[in-house]
């Protein structure tokens, strides 16, 4: 099992006895699965995807990562395991503006050690891979909606993770760059890449080899 | 951890250009710092230079007898004639301290008529011994100086004082040279060795030409005395045929040799005084040394307190650094996200953070170096302040003492960066 979740909770800070987003989630992903979470809003989709992707940590329960207690790495470690083993693909992309396409795609690789002329032609080999030959050096905000989301794959593919998470990717694009991008992430779990998307389109989720619907906190089914 | 650095280098320059108002404002401070430092440190090194020179020079352990002014009686009966201190007394004191450097009588006259082939110019006297020559001698000679020889017999022989050409740019050193420009333009533009000259109708043989030292090597001393002389004679030939007034009185300079000693040779020379002259209190001992260090304290209190401004400087440099980067951590709360995304560590993006602020603390740092040296060398010689000695490692120590200071200051808001939760930042709008 790559992820293993049991009795998963958190409790963000706020009022008498604080705000509960997850109550105690179980549940497991194999590698290679393609898993779409959904849900109504705030029923904590986006909170499991970030203690799964270790930007948050839970309140309680175990989770376990490639069969390693995530609770007990060193904050280096974390850092190091985002980096090395998941990539993320955010709604609004998360792009850094003033850098370009080819830049940003390096970051990962610069925080993997990696520096120079190797590390400027992988970053260009993956945005070749997700089709923006020629658009290395244009920043984010003269590229389109769906050139940016695929700049944000290929940023998440630089450090060849086998998990990719992606929080309603196709959220702020329009239909035929939600295909793209789709067929993008189909074509990455065929190659093995286990994948947990966040998405509120049911289509989408039906697309899926695995849909975990949630509600107030709790995994419906 | 090379690598690192120089990626947060590259980015840290990249945020400096993307955002150069803050940039500028907050590293200005530290340049203003810095110029304060540059400036204190000159001129505690200028202090420290000039002592040493001065002990090289003149020696440090020197004391001054005079004739005191002050004395003062309550009535005309009291009044007593003032003994005087002639080249008798001055042989006695050379016999019974042998063991100091230097026993220079001196004493002189302000106007004089000096006459060359017809020429008639205005000069002064100075009566000395050859014992003027062994300390503050800033002068080249051509020909000899005198001997004791020339002091015993009272021989009219003179050495001729060619002074150097005044500063450049410097209007008061430039009004007072003026005054005495006939004798300056005769002794330029003759070459008196070994010719005849008349002062006040007496005929002198010229023995000497001391060419003063070039402003750039002259000696500063810390009494901001500048010997003045022009004409130099036997002290004994002076007081002969009447060239200065006083009747032989003199004034005399003391070296005792090293600064160790220099209390027991005090009290030998007013010994010397009190056994000499009675307790008529005619005389002062000038303690040279004291007045040196006093003056050298107070130049060096001065340098201090310029360099706690300048530490103030730094400071508030250090203040408006931590301010921008906190300020600076806020505006880039979700870049901090989205890098913890993928993959930066906590010490990662203190990293980040404090790279950019030690390169802010030492563009500041150079900046200020620059404006330092523009004010301690051209402007303050267009400003007739006399150039700051500024060596080159002076900027070196500022630069450092910004950086140092960007680093201290930075620590905080790094912290701050490196403390926020990935989840937390990306969720920042």
């Amino acid at each position: 099992m790559t992820i293993h979740c049991s009795d998963l909770a958190k409790v963000y800070e706020g009022g008498k006895s604080g705000w509960p987003a997850l109550r105690g989630l179980s549940f497991g992903i194999k590698a290679g699965e393609f898993v779409s979470v959904t849900g109504p809003s705030g029923c904590g989709k986006s909170t499991l995807l970030n203690i799964i992707g270790l930007l948050d940590e839970p309140s309680g329960g175990a989770y376990r990562l490639n069969g390693r207690d995530v609770f007990t790495l060193s904050d280096e470690e974390r850092s190091r395991t985002r980096r090395d083993e998941i990539g993320f693909v955010f709604q609004s992309f998360h792009l850094l503006n003033r850098l370009s396409a080819l830049e940003n795609v390096c970051l990962p690789l610069r925080y993997a050690g990696a520096g120079g002329d190797e590390m400027r032609s992988r970053a260009a080999a993956l945005l070749a891979r997700v089709g923006l030959h020629g658009k290395e050096k244009k920043t984010p905000l003269e590229l389109s909606g769906g050139e940016r989301q695929r700049v944000a794959i290929a940023r998440a593919l630089a450090n060849s993770p086998r998990i990719i998470l992606a929080d309603e990717p196709t959220g702020n694009l329009d239909s035929a760059s939600s295909r793209e991008i789709m067929d993008s992430l189909f074509a990455l779990n065929a190659e093995g890449i286990t994948i947990v998307m966040v998405t509120h389109d049911k289509e989408l989720a039906a697309r899926t080899g695995r849909n975990i619907r949630m509600r107030d906190g709790r995994i419906e089914s | 951890m090379i690598r690192s650095m120089l990626n947060a280098a590259r980015s840290g320059a990249a945020e400096i250009w993307a955002h150069k108002t803050r940039s500028i404002l907050s590293f200005l401070a530290i340049a203003v710092g810095s110029v304060v430092f540059i400036d204190a440190f000159s001129a505690i090194f200028h202090t420290y230079e000039r002592l040493e020179r001065q002990r090289e020079f003149s020696g440090l352990a020197r004391m001054h007898i005079m004739q005191n002014q002050a004395a003062s009686y309550s009535s005309a009966d009291e009044y007593v004639e003032p003994p005087t201190f002639g080249y008798e007394q001055l042989k006695k004191l050379r016999e019974q301290a042998p063991e100091f450097h230097m026993i220079s009588g001196e004493s002189r006259s302000w106007r004089n008529i000096m006459e060359y082939d017809g020429e008639r110019v205005v000069s002064s006297v100075n009566g000395i011994t050859p014992e003027w020559m062994k300390r503050d001698f800033g002068y080249t000679l051509k020909g000899r100086f005198f001997t004791w020889h020339d002091i015993d017999e009272k021989l009219r022989v003179c050495v001729v004082v060619r002074r150097a050409p005044p500063p450049p740019g410097s209007k008061t050193t430039r009004k007072a040279y003026n005054y005495t420009a006939a004798y300056d333009n005769l002794v330029t533009h003759n070459d008196l060795l070994g010719k005849t000259v008349k002062i006040d109708g007496i005929t002198f043989t010229v023995i000497g030409v001391a060419e003063e030292f070039p402003f750039s090597k002259r000696m500063e001393s810390f009494s901001g005395y500048r010997e003045q002389a022009k004409l130099l004679v036997p002290i004994t030939t002076a007081a002969n045929y009447g060239l200065v007034r006083g009747g032989g009185q003199m004034e005399v300079s003391i070296d005792a040799g090293p600064e160790a000693g220099f209390d027991d040779a005090l009290r030998k020379v007013n010994n010397f005084l009190k056994i000499t002259f009675g307790d008529g209190d005619f005389f002062l001992v000038e303690n040279q040394l004291e007045q040196i260090r006093k003056n050298m304290a107070a130049r060096l209190k001065d340098a201090f307190v310029t360099i706690s401004l300048g530490m103030l400087a730094f400071i508030a440099g250090g203040i408006g650094i931590m301010n921008v980067t906190l300020a600076t951590v806020f505006a880039r709360t979700k870049e901090i996200g989205i890098r913890r995304a993928v993959g930066a560590s906590r010490s990662d993006i203190m990293l980040q953070f404090m790279v950019e602020a030690v390169l802010l603390g030492l563009i500041g740092g150079v900046l200020g170096s620059a404006l330092g040296w523009l004010w301690g060398v051209p402007l303050k010689v267009i400003l007739n302040m006399g150039a700051s000695p500024i060596k080159p490692w002076m900027p070196l120590i500022s630069i450092l003492i910004a950086a140092v200071t960007a680093f201290a200051f930075a620590i905080y808001p790094a912290w701050v960066a490196a403390g926020l939760k990935p989840a937390d930042a990306l969720r920042a709008e």
